[in-house]
Parts: structure tokens; sequence; C-alpha cells
């Protein structure tokens, strides 16, 4: 079992705290991808488990293992680096049996582990090149096959996609979903990009500021995002949210806009709050709201027109193809009451009460389904 | 139109290039003339016949030989030693982290500019007591003043240019911090060392003010005081030789800017201006 | 940083640096910092050089120094040195990296032979200049009297103000090189879309120099002029070889001063009062240098 924990670890730099007292717990053989935008404490939080850092306070256990104070190269873990960090004067075998021979792997062995790695990962061709004569790609695969090549219980993967250009990146995507399926290691992946976290984690670490926002299935952080923050990071284009108040009666009200709430759904006390539709959640046609159009942005498979609208100030909808309205045209508009997410005004947290009602469709359905509505 | 701007230009530019060159033309062809034609009025600019008999009688005539392997002792150990030191002090400067390791950053760029005339006096009594005047190790270490400073500078910036990324793979990979050192960052850091190295044996090859004060007996004293010491002595000063002597003196350096002039540019860019 | 907030990890990590700096710690104590501090104790003594024997004087030799003629005198030859020398490298320096940076033929050549000057032994620098400043034989007064200038051998470096004058000259022939590469090194950074962004707005090659590449320099400038200062300001090579502070004491500066105390008149202690003042006056410019540098690196 190589389940890694982190307990109460904080992180400071002087006086500036980049990770806030944070508790993840990592099953075996889980693929957790560690998300947030840049300055949000995930490659520190990385860096922590790989022994490069070393928290303030807290714990980090490695299976049964409290590593603290065990030097990187002894935590059985190996990590990709973004900027690949191959070694400039070594050849691609002698990277790739850095390693090894790091661990008095004896010579003859190196051999035959270096040559299944390369063959694995297309490199046998260029195994006595230089770093410096490879093409961005073949660096990563590299870089890959340096960790893969000693079967470390951990991966720790620190953007290791985001130098490669877009077609690269969505190839290395499907390489790497597969390679965890077949190692079944356990694999923390840090990223800035949504969609990478998306479509390879199994779980997702939404991390801001310092501190852990959201742990949970792709699904759960895009169906219920545990607060505001997570709302808007999540989902291209990203959530509307409009500000507004609730009243006694459970009436949402924001200018002239106001729609009422089910209490046996939200927590709808009285008092500020901010109403979150996904574009998804917006159709255009029929419907109580009037709106101005903007911008049209037809992308191919779907159209996303960005509303202007009294109460709920500017809304971005995501609409079949069809749906085509003329710029500067009013429309009216509906939304689907089913799919409101409600967040506190103070601290911003989730206040729609019953979750296990948001229905699980697959991320790739999710479009299709309130297109069809 | 264009082209005789373009010529225009280069005539003006060689021209202005030849006349900062002309001192070191000039001390080649009066090395190479023989006594009679050094005193023609006008002088002439290539020498009529060419001899060596200047370099001749300084190699056998003089202690010129013995001033030379002084000074490639002197700036050698001197290179060493600084190198090494500062290559391990760079490390730590750069990479590690401890309380006072600003300060001592301080300290360093402090030195660097530190006055000589300040150090030599006590230097000079220090090496009285110690017994150590008239040796070249005495040289040797009053070298370090300036030469370990200057030395961990450019290696502190040429060390920060190596990508921190390295050393953390290294030592993932299982690699100590030493064994990350000697692996990975010390074949990086080769060029810079190199680069260094060059710039610290030019600096303890061309000192004077500590050789004048340290040491009084040929036995030890460097090129630099030693072909003084030759002007200075002679009876009627002799500018072939002492021209020739200058020549020999620049081969060195003559021999770094024929092979390895990158590495100067690199050291340049590395410590002397970004500082 | 507190020791206490550290990992065992990272203590070791702590050890470990401490151990790498601890040879350049060592020698820096033994040869900078303790001479540093005796030379300040040693301005305290009356010492006689031969003997090495002296007696405490406290403040007299600062208060001596201080009301001596030759003291001010020195420093204000240093002064015009510094600001003299300087000036030409900055002038002569940039100008010559701008031709530099332009297509010119061998340009790699070119840049070699300016070079040089810098590396070159001080010595050989002196010793090719007096050769070139012979009154008899010397190039220069050959052509000085050829282009009819002057119709009497021009003594160099045996009269005022010639003797001041060819020194800021050698001075300045040594060390703009340094400017040189230095600024050439800043111009190959900027980049052409600067440029070509100014010439679509209609500045003429003029108007480029002080709009563009003026306030690109203006940085890396500031850091030459007052590495250059300090560096100038003790000289003692160039000078004390070529005039050794003659005629008299005309081109006599502090550093040149503190040799002469120390060691022909034989007044360590005074000497080395020299030396301190000397170091307090040019701790402000390395301050600010010091300072500057910190900056630029945060």
């Amino acid at each position: 079992m190589t389940d890694v924990i982190l307990d109460q670890v904080e992180k400071r730099f002087g006086s500036f705290t980049a990770v806030h007292c944070l508790d993840l717990h990592i099953k075996s053989g889980e693929f957790v991808a560690l998300l947030g935008p840049s300055g949000c404490g995930k490659t520190t939080t990385l860096r922590m488990l790989a022994g490069l850092e070393f928290p303030t306070s807290g714990d980090i256990r490695i299976g049964e293992r409290t590593v603290n104070d065990v030097p990187p190269g002894k935590r059985d873990i190996a990590m990709v680096f973004q900027s690949y960090a191959l070694y400039p004067h070594m050849t691609v075998e002698q990277n790739i049996a850095y390693p090894l021979k790091k661990r008095g792997v004896p010579l003859a062995e190196r051999g035959a582990m270096v040559s299944k790695v390369a063959e694995l990962l297309q490199l046998d061709e260029l195994k006595d090149r230089k770093p410096k004569q490879l093409s961005g790609g073949q660096q990563q695969r590299v870089a890959l096959g340096r960790a893969l090549v000693r079967d470390p219980k951990v991966f720790l993967l620190d953007e290791p996609l985001s130098n490669l250009d877009a077609k690269l990146r969505a190839y290395m995507r499907a390489e790497l979903i597969e390679l965890h399926a077949r190692l079944g290691r356990t694999m923390v992946y840090v990223t800035h990009d949504q969609l990478e976290a998306m479509t390879m984690a199994d779980r997702i670490a939404i991390m801001n500021e310092g501190r852990l926002q959201q742990l949970g299935t792709p699904d759960e952080v895009y169906n219920c995002p545990a607060n505001r923050f997570v709302a808007g990071f999540i989902g291209q284009p990203s959530m509307n949210i409009a500000d507004g108040t609730l009243d006694e009666t459970a009436r949402f009200r924001a200018g002239s806009f106001e729609i009422g709430l089910d209490p046996e759904r939200f927590d709808t006390r009285p008092g500020p709050v901010a109403l979150g539709l996904r574009p998804e959640a917006i159709s255009i046609g029929a419907g109580p709201i009037a709106a101005r159009v903007r911008v049209v942005e037809p992308t191919g498979h779907e159209n996303i027109i960005i509303l202007e609208t009294d109460g709920l100030g500017a809304l971005t909808a995501r609409t079949a193809v069809q749906v085509r309205p003329t710029v500067g045209e009013t429309v009216q508009c509906g939304i689907d009451a089913d799919a409101l997410h409600l967040f506190d005004g103070a601290d911003g947290r989730r206040r729609n009460r019953d979750d296990s009602m948001v229905t699980q469709t697959p991320v790739g359905e999710r479009a299709k389904v309130k297109e069809s509505q | 139109m264009k082209m005789s701007r373009r010529i225009l230009f280069n005539v003006i530019a060689w021209g202005l290039v030849l006349a900062v060159a002309f001192p070191l033309f000039w001390m080649i062809v009066t090395s190479l003339k023989p006594g009679f034609e050094l005193f023609r009025r006008p002088p002439t600019m290539l020498p009529e016949t060419v001899t060596f008999e200047h370099y001749w009688r300084l190699l056998s005539e003089t202690p010129f030989l013995l001033y030379f392997r002084n000074s490639v002792i002197l700036a050698s150990a001197t290179t060493v030693v600084v190198v090494g030191i500062g290559t391990l002090g760079a490390y730590s400067l750069v990479r590690f982290r401890y309380r006072g390791r600003e300060s001592l950053a301080f300290l360093v760029l402090f030195t660097y500019l530190l006055p000589s005339v300040v150090l030599i006096i006590p230097l000079y009594l220090f090496m009285v007591k110690l017994g150590l005047s008239n040796t070249i190790t005495s040289l040797v270490i009053a070298y370090t003043t300036f030469a370990l400073p200057y030395a961990l500078w450019l290696l502190r910036s040429f060390m920060a240019g190596i990508p921190e990324d390295l050393e953390s793979a290294a030592l993932v990979d299982g690699a100590s911090r030493l064994g990350a050192f000697r692996d990975v960052i010390l074949p990086q850091l080769l060029p810079g060392i190199i680069s260094t190295a060059l710039f610290t044996f030019i600096l303890a090859w061309n000192e004077y003010l500590y050789a004048l004060v340290l040491v009084n007996s040929d036995g030890a004293r460097p090129l630099t005081t030693g072909v003084m010491t030759m002007l200075i002595s002679a009876f009627n000063i002799e500018w072939s030789l002492l021209m020739a002597a200058s020549v020999m003196m620049s081969v060195p350096l003559i021999i770094v800017f024929a092979f390895l002039q990158s590495y100067l540019t690199r050291g340049f860019g590395a410590g002397a201006v970004k500082g | 940083m507190a020791t206490a907030d550290l990992s065992p990890l990272e203590r070791k990590y702590a050890r470990l640096g401490i151990v790498l700096i601890g040879p350049t710690v060592l020698v820096f104590c033994a040869v900078i910092v303790y001479p540093l501090i005796s030379a300040i104790y040693l301005s305290l003594f009356s010492i006689y050089t031969p003997t090495l024997e002296g007696e405490w004087v406290g403040l007299s030799n600062y208060a001596e120094l201080l009301a001596k003629g030759e003291f001010w005198s020195s420093l204000w030859t240093n002064i015009i040195w510094t600001v003299g020398t300087l000036t030409l490298q900055i002038l002569f320096g940039v100008g010559m990296a701008l031709i530099l940076h332009q297509n010119m033929i061998f340009r790699s050549l070119a840049r070699s032979l300016i070079l040089f000057p810098y590396f070159v032994s001080t010595v050989v620098a002196v010793l090719v200049w007096r050769w070139l400043f012979n009154d008899l034989y010397g190039i220069l007064n050959h052509f000085v009297m050829w282009t009819g200038a002057s119709d009497m051998p021009v003594d160099w470096l045996g009269s005022m103000p010639n003797a001041l004058l060819s020194v800021i000259l050698v001075g300045a022939w040594k060390y703009f090189p340094f400017v040189v590469i230095a600024t050439l090194a800043r111009l190959q950074t900027i980049p052409d879309s600067l440029y070509e962004a100014a010439k679509i707005d209609g500045a003429g090659p003029i108007a480029r120099f002080f709009d563009v590449t003026l306030p690109q320099l203006r940085d890396v400038l500031v850091v030459i002029i007052m590495l250059r200062a300090i560096w100038d300001f003790k000289e003692f090579d160039l000078i004390y070889l070529l005039t050794g502070g003659g005629p008299v004491t005309s081109t006599q500066t502090i550093p040149l001063l503190v040799y002469k105390e120390a060691f022909a008149l034989n007044q360590m202690g005074m000497a080395s009062a020299y030396a301190v003042v000397m170091m307090a006056l040019m701790l402000v410019f390395m301050i600010l240098y010091i300072r500057r540098t910190q900056e630029n690196e945060l």
C-alpha cells in the first residue's frame, strides 16, 4: 500500500505562507491532479512530497513511512519536471540509467532495464543523442523514461506537458492515462490546465492561495463545486455567477431579476448570496429573461453566446449550432432551475442542500444533454 | 552612395581600432629592430632588418626565464587555490540556505571592491612575522585577497545560471547533495570554471603592487616587478630588450586570446558587469 | 531564518553548506578581515618600518594628515585623475562599442584588438607608453614635430600639466575596453523591434540613438561608471610606474601616498591612517554599488 498522506502540512517562506494547513489523502494507485492558478501552492506541495522542500510543520507519509526527514532519493518516488531537467552532458541512455546507477544497480542489469524503457517510449533510436539534439516531445519522453526506469512507488509530475504543442499534448495525455492504467502506481500530477486534470485524474485537488479548495472526482468538482472559487475555476467557459440577495421568502434578487429557490434544495437563510449558472444551463429562444446579444462565438460544434441582461449582468450561454442569434438582437432566454448553484455571499461556500440530486453525467456528455433539453 | 558610405565607415572604424592597437604594434616592431635602427630619424614603421637578438639576449643574459618561471608558478598556484575554494564557496552561497549567507555574499562583494593598499601594510607585517617574506607562497596568499572575491563573484553568477531543477532531478534520482554536485553541477559549471580560471590567471600574472612590496629577491620575483627591475638597474635603458620582454610577458595572453576567447567574453558577461 | 524551524534533513543540508563555505570564510578572515582590522589598529600607532617598533599615538596620525597639505593635494589629484580618465573611458568606450556593433569587416579581429589593452599587464602597458613618450626617440614626439604642432620635443611625463594628462590618457587607453565590452553586451540585447518601431514612428538615426539606444544603455552605464570609478580611484600600478607621482608630487594620488609613507618614509602607522581615510572615502561609492547590485538580484 502506498497511500500518500499530507497531514496538517504547512509551508512558510519567511512571512509568506505558501501552503496552509493542508490535509490530503491520496489512495494507493490513484491518479490525483493538483490543480490551481499559478502561485496557489501546488508546486510547493509536490516539491514537499519529493523532499525538495521541507514542511514548516505537519507530516508527510508515503506508504507506511513518515518521510519528513527522508532525502528525496530514498523516498521511492520519481519526478518529472516541467523543464524536463535532463542532464545536458549525458546521452539519453545515460540520463535514463542515472537513477539506476545511483541505486547501485549492476551495470549489466542497467542496460536491459534502460532498453526496456527506451523501447516502451520509442526512444531506441535516440539512445546515443544528447538532450540538446532532441525535440521537445522526445525530451519529454526521456524525462518520463528516467522516471519509469526504476519502477517507483509514486510518480510526481510537475506540469510535464506544458511545454509541448497542443497536438502533442493531447497525444501524451492519452499515453499517460494508458501508462497509469498499466502500472497502477500512485501518481500526483501538478497542472494549471483544467482540461488535463479533468481528463486524466481520478480525483482533483483544487488549490488557491495555499489552501485546498476541494478534493473530488472530476464530476464532483464540476457538478458540485464546493465554493465559488472552484465554481469559477472549473469549466470552460466558466460558470456565470451573479451577486444578489435572498429575502425571507427564499426569493433571489439581483436587480430586476428574481427567482424563487426551493428551501428543500438550498440553504435559503436570507442575506447576500451568489447564484451560479453553467453556460449550458441557459437556453435561448423562449423564457422570462430578456437579453441583448453582445458576442457570438461559433466553435463549429456549438456556439458560445455572450448576453447582456438587466439583473444578472453579462451571461455566457452555450448553445447548439443551430441557435445563432444576430449580434445586437434582443432574445428571450430561460434558465434550467435544476442546475442552479448557490454560494454564500460572505465566505463563498456552496449552499445547495442535496448534492446527490445532481446528475452524474460523464464529462463529455454534459453539453449534449443540455442541448437536447 | 550607400556603398561609399559603408567604405567610409569601415575606413574610420578601422582607423580608430588601429590607433588603439598601435602601441602594441609598436612594441612588437621595436622588439624586432636591431639597435642601430631604433634611433633612426624618422623612425621606420616596419623594421628594415628583422632580428631576434633581443629575445636571445633576454633569455640568455637576463634573469627573465627565472622571473617567467616564478610567474607561471605563482599564477598557476593562485588559480588552483582560488578556483578550488571559490567553486565550493559559490556552490554553497547559491544552493544552500543557512544563517549569515546573505551577509557573506555582501562581504564578498565588498572585498571585491576593496583597495589593495589598505591591506598591504598589515599583510606585509603578517608575512614578516610568519617568516614568509620573499617567497612565492607569500604572494599566493596575498593574491587570494583580490582573486578569491573576484573568482567567487564570477562563479556565483555562473552557478546561478545552472537550472535548479537539474540538481533537484539528481536528488530525486538518488544522488546525495555532493553526488549531485559532482555528477550534474560540476560538468555544467565547467565552462564557467575555465573562464574564471583564465581571468584569475591573468589577474595574478599581471599583479604588481604586492609583488613590489612582499618580494625583494630574484628567486621569488615574478615578471611584473622583475622586468621593471631590469629597466631601473640598467645603465642605459635598452628599449628593444624591454619591448622583447613585454612581448614575451604577453605570450600567455596571446595564447588565451587566440584559442579561448569565447571563455573570456563569457566571463565578462557573467560577473564583471551584471555584477 | 530561525534554526528552530528547520527539519533534521534541512539542518544537515545547512551544515553541509557551511562546511563548503568554510575554506572561503577561513581565507577571508585570515587575509582580508584580520588585515583590515589591523590596518585600522595600526593607524593608531607610530611605527618605524625597518624595526617595526611602534608606540600608541591615538588619533594623532589622523589629526596630522588632515592638517597636511600633501593629503589634500593628493586627494585633489586623485579626483582629477578619476574624473578625467573615467570620462574619457566612458566617451571612448561607448563610441567604440557603437562602432563595433555595426557591420564592419573583420569585426571579431577588431574586437580582439580593442580588448587587448585591458588584459595586458600594466607593466607592459607602461613600458610601451614610456617608449612612445620618450623625449628623443619616442614616436609621439616625432609625430608632434612632423605635424609642426611644436618644434620642440614635448616633455610628456616630466612636467605639468603634461604628466597628469599623459597619465589620464594612458589610463583611458588601458581601461576603456572594459566599457566597450560591457556596453557591447548590452547593445546586443536591445531587441531589433524597438528600432523598427522607432523607424515606423519616423525617428531618424540620431533620434533613434537618443530615444532608443541611450535609455536602454542607461542602467548598464550607471553600473559601469560606479565600478570603474571605484577601480580608477584606487589605481596604483599605472600611475606609480608611469610617473612615480612626479614631477615632485604633482601626479601623486592617495594610493601612491600610502606606499610612499610606508616604504619610502618608513612611517607605517601614518601610511595606515592614509589608507583608512581613503577606504572611508571609497565606502560611499562601494555601498552605493553594492546596494544597486543587491536590488537587481532581488
